[in-house]
């Protein structure tokens, strides 16, 4: 017994011990490669177009793939991309666009106006739950000859003025597809791909991380990387010690707390990048089902108007967020910087709790039993909401918690209950729920966000069951008005009519972290705007902008400094003859 | 004869409580709150007639009974289904898993045993000399300590203060061959490390707890009074004796290997079993976490019945009840 347990606690130690010094990362490519290493929190779920879902889908798929018409650096309007443009006729019945000459796919196969009506009809005839919105006009489309793609439909349509956030995929890949069913497409891994972006997917490994590789084919200038590769980080305390560590170059969705704390490395450079989402308080006005029972005051706008003026959405960006948001205003994100409202500080509601519990008494909601609550004049019930709030959205429970205290200063109870997103569309589904406290997002186009806020979506998106005309009508509208100016002037209607009405106050837009080594790679040109990504979101551009650091050391897995492993090497040595030669003294004797 | 009865009883108990592990976490998921299908539908932009097609593809639309037998059908001719999260055959998922897991809570559990049982015996052979003290604080303080909690502490030290290794994953992602399995080792090392820490408790207070009652035995007087040495008296008559309780432990501890170490692969971010049920318990990945609990469940059930066929090997007594 003895014996084994010594010679397999000396064969395991000095296995480990002996292969270990060597074990910095190698590079299994040419020397030379420049490797950008980033570290995410976010796995990828699907590298498949068809499967894009959550995670860091959007990023692989982004990075690989390309629009007929992109989002642009400046503020994500359309932009060219495959098409060096497309224009409508006078009606916007008929657009046509213009593909760049000799465009190819990684494999080498030429790249024409046939792989983008494959691309689109393929969405529609599989209706590809991500992209299928986008033909909601029928459009019908013609390939007069491989470098001219025209989208024609009987009413007046957007179509490359949105732009449609659809790939083009090759048709001589996905073709074999063509007639499956959704699950079928979707089961499809793709990797490696065939695209006409800058990157290709190479390698995957479940759990751990992916390698994209630089298309040689890529019709844009050539990226300076050559490759990038992701590791995948379950714990952000970890990630942010890999970042100081200089195992990888960027980290990519760090918390308030580490993306402060990492800063304070020198040569570590944060981003704050712009907000493409908000956290909201949505009230709930009831419809959803026979359960739904939520409590008749929201329906007053006195009520509501009070909710929002007791809300201190800047203590929510300091102490939820640490300063890495801004307050909340309307209902289009702040990254579609071309259609968000931002409504003037003179004329935004105001953060006033004295003047809440004011307009409260006018109303007759008077805390009439002084339990510290008020009740409602009308139904004589107190004002208390139950309050669900998403535990895997950023800030929401904290968020939550201190509007348990603003609420409290003007007589109304909340009963906070964190949920996971899988329960929140229980109660979603039921409406035995007052408000809720979750997130938006949404595409650079404002169509989607408004959309969801319409009347009709009661019992689908829209979760409050919000009822407004007026914000119907202008949806309609701005969905009808094909000149980009006069539609935006709609649209800003339609999110200041939002803002008055309050079916949910928009408490803060955060903003995605992110950090880099300057010591490795500069040159960074985010996308949108100087406040963008760094990785792939919108568009790939900012993986084009970035190149090494000359004479910079690459990033690579940390090891034992050698004296270490010598002195490890020596104490085991000691150890296992002594306690041999124990054994020994011991047999001896007997 | 006897050992033939008492080898049939114990297999049909496993038998029984498979089945039963089988019923049990089929029910047990689908009271968890929140609708899978709920879940695809809200990050998707699905009609409520795409949302009926999913709910009629995953099978979610039949009858509670009905998914209970074709679940029951499959699971048995070894079809786990695939994941409602990725689509990926679940057989495939847990399979990529297994062997990373096995790297880590295998070694971890064979480290932690071996230096574990050592201390404790030492540690009961001399009982209160400083030796017996300072192994018998550490161990209750590694014990006692949240296993989560201690990783950071290492993780912040060796590889965020120190930079002598990788802050957590497998591998790095270029690295191939010889210097692939060199890497694997330099980012099992901090995980590992956590582990065999948290676990060395458990087994030296046992086995210095057993050692010490058997010391006072008479048997061990009497070896004494044979004259035979100190070493002989605890090699050959203490710790044969004293083994059983840290035997039962350890072949249950590697009953548990499969089932992954969810914290420690968790703050590592060390793509095994444990992660990948924390995961799927977080996207409410139905086919993942009935496969994941199921294949833990029936390595503890297998490592039970080695437990009880080993006991009754070890001391006939048990046999013969």
């Amino acid at each position: 017994m003895r014996r084994w347990i010594g010679t397999t606690l000396a064969a395991t130690v000095l296995a480990m011990l002996t292969m270990v010094p060597g074990a910095r990362a190698q590079s299994a490519s040419p020397a030379g490669d420049v490797v950008l290493r980033v570290g995410e929190t976010a796995d990828l779920i699907s590298a498949n177009p068809y499967a894009v879902s959550a995670g860091s889908d959007w990023t692989v798929v982004t990075g690989q793939y390309d629009m007929l018409m992109k989002f642009s650096d400046e503020d994500l309007s359309p932009a060219p991309s495959l098409a060096t443009g497309c224009t409508p006729s006078t009606d916007h019945l008929t657009w046509t666009c213009k593909l760049r000459p000799g465009l190819k796919w990684s494999d080498g196969q030429p790249l024409t106006s046939a792989d983008v009506k494959f691309s689109y009809q393929f969405v529609i005839d599989h209706k590809i739950p991500q992209y299928r919105s986008y033909f909601s006009s029928d459009p019908v489309f013609e390939t007069p000859d491989e470098s001219t793609f025209i989208w024609k439909t009987d009413a007046p349509s957007f179509a490359f003025d949105m732009p449609p956030w659809v790939y083009v995929v090759p048709e001589h890949v996905w073709s074999q597809y063509d007639g499956d069913d959704l699950k079928t497409i979707k089961a499809v891994e793709n990797v490696p791909s065939v695209v006409s972006g800058p990157f290709q997917l190479t390698a995957w490994d479940h759990g751990q991380g992916w390698t994209m590789t630089r298309n040689p084919n890529f019709w844009g200038p050539t990226p300076t990387i050559d490759r990038i590769e992701f590791s995948l980080y379950t714990n952000q305390e970890a990630m942010a010690q890999a970042l100081k560590n200089g195992e990888i170059d960027v980290a990519d969705g760090l918390t308030p707390g580490l993306y402060k704390s990492v800063q304070k490395t020198p040569n570590i450079v944060g981003q704050e990048v712009i907000s493409d989402w908000w956290l909201n308080l949505a009230f709930n006005f009831g419809g959803q089902g026979p359960n739904a029972d939520p409590l008749p005051a929201l329906h007053d706008i006195t009520v509501r108007k009070a909710i929002q003026m007791a809300i201190d959405k800047q203590a929510i960006v300091d102490k939820v967020y640490q300063g890495t948001a801004d307050p909340g205003d309307t209902i289009i994100r702040q990254a579609s910087t071309y259609w968000h409202l931002d409504i003037p500080a003179a004329q935004e509601i105001p953060f006033d709790p004295p003047g809440a519990n004011d307009l409260l008494d006018q109303a007759g909601y008077v805390d009439t039993n002084g339990d510290g609550v008020r009740e409602d004049p009308k139904t004589g019930d107190e004002l208390r909401l139950r309050i669900p709030a998403s535990q895997d959205t950023t800030g929401a429970v904290d968020a939550g918690q201190l509007i348990v205290g603003f609420l409290k200063e003007i007589g109304i109870a909340v009963d906070l209950q964190p949920v996971t997103d899988a329960k929140m569309n229980d109660f979603w589904a039921a409406g035995n729920f007052d408000a809720y406290i979750w997130y938006w997002s949404g595409d650079p186009d404002p169509n989607y966000q408004l959309f969801v806020y319409t009347s009709a979506q009661c019992g689908a998106w829209e979760d409050g069951c919000w009822k407004d005309p007026t914000f119907d009508a202008l949806y309609e509208e701005q969905a009808k008005t094909m000149d980009r100016e006069a539609r935006l002037s709609i649209v800003q209607q339609a999110q200041q009519e939002a803002y008055d009405q309050i079916p949910s106050v928009v408490l803060a837009y955060p903003s995605l972290l992110q950090a880099y080594r300057s010591d490795r790679f500069t040159g960074w040109t985010p996308s949108p705007g100087a406040n963008g990504y760094l990785l792939s979101t919108y568009n790939y551009d900012s993986l084009l902008s970035a190149h090494p650091v000359v004479g910079a050391a690459p990033s690579s897995s940390p090891s034992l400094p050698p004296a270490v492993w010598i002195v490890l090497l020596v104490v085991v040595v000691v150890v296992v003859i002594a306690a041999l030669r124990r054994r020994r003294t011991s047999d001896d004797e007997t | 004869m006897g050992g033939q009865h008492y080898l049939a009883r114990k297999i049909a108990y496993a038998f029984v409580t498979l089945i039963f592990v089988l019923t049990f976490n089929f029910f047990l998921f689908r009271v968890l709150p929140g609708d899978p299908v709920g879940i695809l539908a809200r990050s998707e932009r699905l009609t409520a007639a795409d949302v009926a097609q999913l709910r009629s593809q995953y099978g979610l639309d039949q009858p509670i009974p009905r998914q209970y037998v074709t679940y029951f059908e499959n699971t048995v001719q070894g079809r786990l289904g695939v994941s409602l999260r990725s689509g990926e055959q679940v057989s495939s998922l847990i399979a990529g898993r297994v062997w990373p897991t096995i790297l880590l809570v295998g070694l971890g559990t064979i480290l932690s045993t071996i230096v574990g049982v050592t201390v404790g015996i030492r540690g009961a052979w001399t009982r209160g000399s400083r030796f017996d003290r300072n192994t018998l604080y550490g161990a209750l303080v590694f014990y006692a300590m949240p296993e989560g909690w201690l990783g950071m502490l290492l993780l912040i030290l060796f590889a965020g203060t120190l930079h002598w290794f990788p802050a957590g994953g497998y591998a790095s992602a270029d690295s191939v061959g010889f210097h692939r399995i060199l890497d694997i080792a330099n980012h099992l090392i901090l995980p590992c490390l956590t582990l065999t820490l948290g676990y060395i408790g458990s087994y030296s207070i046992i086995m210095r707890s057993s050692l010490l009652e058997v010391m006072n035995e008479d048997f061990v007087l009497t070896a004494r009074a044979k004259g035979a040495s100190d070493g002989v008296v605890r090699r050959h008559h203490a710790v044969p004796n004293a083994i059983l309780p840290t035997a039962t432990l350890i072949f249950l501890s590697f009953g548990y290997v499969l089932g992954g170490a969810i914290v420690i692969e968790t703050v590592f971010s060390w793509p095994g079993i444990g992660l990948l049920t924390y995961d799927a318990i977080r996207q409410l990945d139905y086919p993942v976490i009935q496969a994941v609990f199921l294949l833990s469940s029936a390595t503890v059930i297998l490592a039970t019945l080695l437990t009880d066929i080993m006991y009754g090997y070890l001391d006939p007594r048990v046999r013969a009840s």
